[in-house]
């Protein structure tokens, strides 16, 4: 395996490379045709992102040449130098230049750029009003240049996705044969078959490895973005970045840039205070934005921190009550995490003055939509003045999950790891009948229970999720899950393992109904329900 | 979709422990394939729902098979039996009987009660399988034999549109069935409600 520098560079070179390809088509073109004004901004894009790119992988030299043509380009588009003809020679000269030095990257002893040819770039740049400085002869040292077809090439995420698609049918067919090999018991298909494990396994990561990009394509954009708000919000912050290395799936990263951007912009309008304000209260006048990603087992753990003033905790309870989504009387009892998990209610806001970068309606719900599709967890922490935290724990990839398999009423059912918080078995008499549920003890914290056979399958008008007598035996077996800051445990039948499966998506017309994330097959031919963690308790809460 | 070409073949049922599909005696696929019959005809699947005889065009019947073990899906409306794995595909198995109110009628003595068979049908992106209880049979007939005005048909629970025709066979009557019209009906598509 190379190391991502490795990795880097390689696509540093393949894109330089793709560059040079480019800049010496344009050039040709804006030879014959100097006014093009849509082929000169090309040529100044081009040159622009390679000097960027250069500079921050620490190529200098071509940076640095990339800048000297930049210039000479904009001065030609903005008229200052005529693209005659020994200015063309010398432009030429340059793009040739910067093409030798990416190809010689790794050749040590390829030596310095010509020093004749970036004295004329520089007599092109500075000597505008006199153009009557000679321009030196350059020795043109290679006459016919060697044609190679780039290292990297472009596809379609679609092909990916559909590649994506075949490999997991490829593993559910996998896992059938396994089982049938071990049932037959005969010891050539059983190395085959073992074989074909292990060959589809690094099949399923080199496609999942294929679709990573670093998070930071998506962190290097805030910088600016921040800036802007922060300028048109009077604030002054500093933003720290950290874990830019850290990979994820494209797809899941293009889903949350939205909800990224959206809370970005409500920690600056809402979250920091300005600067008279921080300093009133004893805090530096600048306000700290920390953007972080870190692995975390099988996920990526994306948090989004301010030190602003936190989220004002009676405000929220006011304006459930406002929206009578809770009554007074229950608010006042309400945990601080129960009421931080208002903020994702359909339309829920607390925001008075529209904004030009908040406010505009769009509310934490839908980010927390976002979130759930990919089937990953939101959570919020807040402390008043100190600051707010949002932390989001995504899948890296959205295809192959690891699932805690049970059985409820004979059906087998699959539950993501990334929304289960841990398993308990607890006697009968641990569980108490409170009001129209159950609630439990677990771990020193009093946990809403919930008898998944009695909410799958009980009819409607006979639910009785309250009752303790519905339950079958003495231990109960309970999957405690989280989501949107509550916890919820399920009672089910019989609990299996933990299982890497893939999550086939609900075809029509099933795919409207939301209790179900998606199905898949288990090894031995059956179906699998994979329950959606955010349905579920969603459907619960509407029952109580 | 590519199968398109073999479904008259697939359209049997598949095991082999099933009789072979009775055409109706009045008209054979030799018979329909005669020159002199210029006539345009058409190629039913023909399965019972409770008393009566209901016909699907073949076009719309990707294969017919013994419906394998379906896995209930708790929550969803009564005419879904479930889901089961067909070919690879988890397709929703889906009961017309349930779906149109029709009161289930006695199993004929030939019939075995412990097999019922499973019509999977495609529409335009996805595929949903239909469960009745004897073995579907294949019937050619002209086109011409299928009323397209029956004037009875409020006594049936079944909606006008997603009705084709009524074909006389026989001295029996077929309805035929337009399943794609029964697919995108808003009852379907909404099962969440």
């Amino acid at each position: 395996m190379k190391s991502r520098e490795e990795e880097y560079k390689e696509i540093f070179i393949a894109e330089a490379l793709e560059y040079y390809d480019a800049l010496n088509r344009h050039i040709s073109v804006l030879e014959k045709q100097p006014q093009d004004d849509h082929t000169l901004a090309e040529i100044f894009r081009l040159l622009h992102n390679l000097k960027a790119n250069a500079k921050a992988i620490g190529y200098l030299q071509i940076s640095d040449v990339s800048h000297k043509l930049e210039t000479a380009f904009s001065l030609i588009r903005n008229k200052e130098l005529s693209f005659s003809d020994e200015v063309v020679t010398v432009l030429f000269d340059g793009i040739d230049m910067l093409g030798d030095l990416i190809h010689n990257i790794d050749n040590t002893t390829a030596g310095d750029p010509d020093p004749v040819l970036l004295r004329n770039l520089d007599i092109i740049v500075d000597s505008l009003a006199d153009n009557t400085i000679e321009l030196a002869k350059v020795q043109r040292y290679h006459t016919s240049k060697n044609l190679s077809l780039s290292d990297l090439i472009y596809i379609q995420i679609k092909k990916l996705d559909n590649l994506m698609n075949l490999v997991g049918e490829l593993i559910i067919d996998r896992d059938r044969i396994l089982s049938i090999s071990r049932e037959l018991d005969n010891d050539e298909l059983k190395n085959v078959s073992s074989h074909l494990y292990r060959i589809t396994d690094d099949l399923q990561y080199s496609v999942m490895d294929a679709r990573l990009v670093s998070i930071g394509t998506l962190f290097n954009k805030f910088p600016r973005i921040v800036r802007d708000i922060a300028v048109a919000e009077g604030k002054v912050i500093n933003l720290e970045l950290a874990g830019q290395d850290i990979q994820i799936d494209r797809n899941i990263l293009q889903i949350i840039t939205d909800s990224l951007l959206h809370l970005v912009r409500n920690a600056i309008t809402h979250g920091i205070e300005r600067p008279e304000e921080r300093e009133k209260k004893g805090k530096p006048a600048t306000g700290n934005l920390s953007l972080a990603a870190r692995s975390d087992r099988e996920n990526v753990l994306i948090t989004l921190t301010d030190d602003g003033k936190g989220i004002d905790l009676k405000q929220v309870k006011r304006a459930a009550i406002e929206r009578q989504l809770i009554s007074a009387e229950a608010a006042k009892g309400l945990r601080d995490m129960d009421a931080l998990s208002f903020l994702f209610e359909p339309g829920f806001s607390m925001a008075k003055e529209v904004t030009e970068f908040s406010g505009r309606g769009v509310g934490l719900d839908v980010v927390k939509n976002a979130i759930d599709s990919i089937g990953g967890r939101l959570q919020v922490h807040s402390e008043k003045n100190k600051g707010t935290t949002f932390s989001m724990r995504l899948p890296t990839s959205i295809a192959v999950k690891g699932a805690l398999l049970f059985e409820v009423a004979g059906i087998f059912f699959g539950i993501p790891l990334i929304h289960t918080d841990h398993v308990i078995a607890m006697d009968i008499d641990e569980l108490h009948e409170v009001g129209n549920v159950l609630v439990a003890d677990i771990k020193g914290e009093t946990v809403t229970v919930v008898y998944l056979h009695e909410l799958l399958n009980a009819p409607e008008a006979d639910m009785r999720l309250g009752d303790k007598s519905r339950l079958k035996g003495i231990v109960q077996n309970i999957i405690v899950v989280t989501y949107n800051n509550r916890k919820l445990g399920l009672i089910v039948d019989k609990l299996y393992r933990q299982q890497d499966i893939v999550v086939k998506p609900l075809s029509k017309p099933l795919d409207s109904i939301d209790l179900y994330g998606g199905v898949t097959l288990l090894g031995t031919g059956k179906v699998c329900l994979v329950l959606d963690v955010p349905a579920i308790t969603r459907n619960f809460i509407n029952r109580r | 979709m590519k199968q398109g070409g073999e479904t008259a073949a697939k359209a049997t049922p598949g095991p082999s422990d099933t009789p072979a599909p009775v055409h109706a005696a009045d008209t054979t696929p030799a018979e329909a394939a005669k020159p002199a019959v210029l006539e345009e005809m058409v190629h039913l699947i023909v399965f019972r729902l409770g008393t009566e005889k209901y016909g699907i065009k073949i076009e719309q019947v990707k294969e017919v098979t013994v419906t394998p073990s379906v896995t209930r899906m708790p929550r969803t409306p009564a005419f879904i039996k479930g889901v089961a794995n067909i070919r690879g595909d988890i397709i929703a198995i889906m009961d017309l009987e349930e779906r149109f109110g029709i009161r289930p009628a006695p199993l004929s003595p030939e019939a075995n009660p412990n097999i019922t068979y499973t019509l999977v049908i495609e529409a335009k992106d996805y595929k949903i399988g239909v469960v009745v209880k004897e073995v579907p049979q294949s019937l050619n007939l002209a086109m011409s034999k299928i009323n397209k005005t029956p004037a009875f048909l409020q006594d049936i629970n079944i909606q006008e549109s997603y009705i084709e025709g009524i074909a006389k066979v026989g001295g029996r009557l077929i309805i035929v069935l337009d399943m794609l019209k029964i697919l995108t009906s808003d009852e379907v598509q909404q099962l969440a409600g």
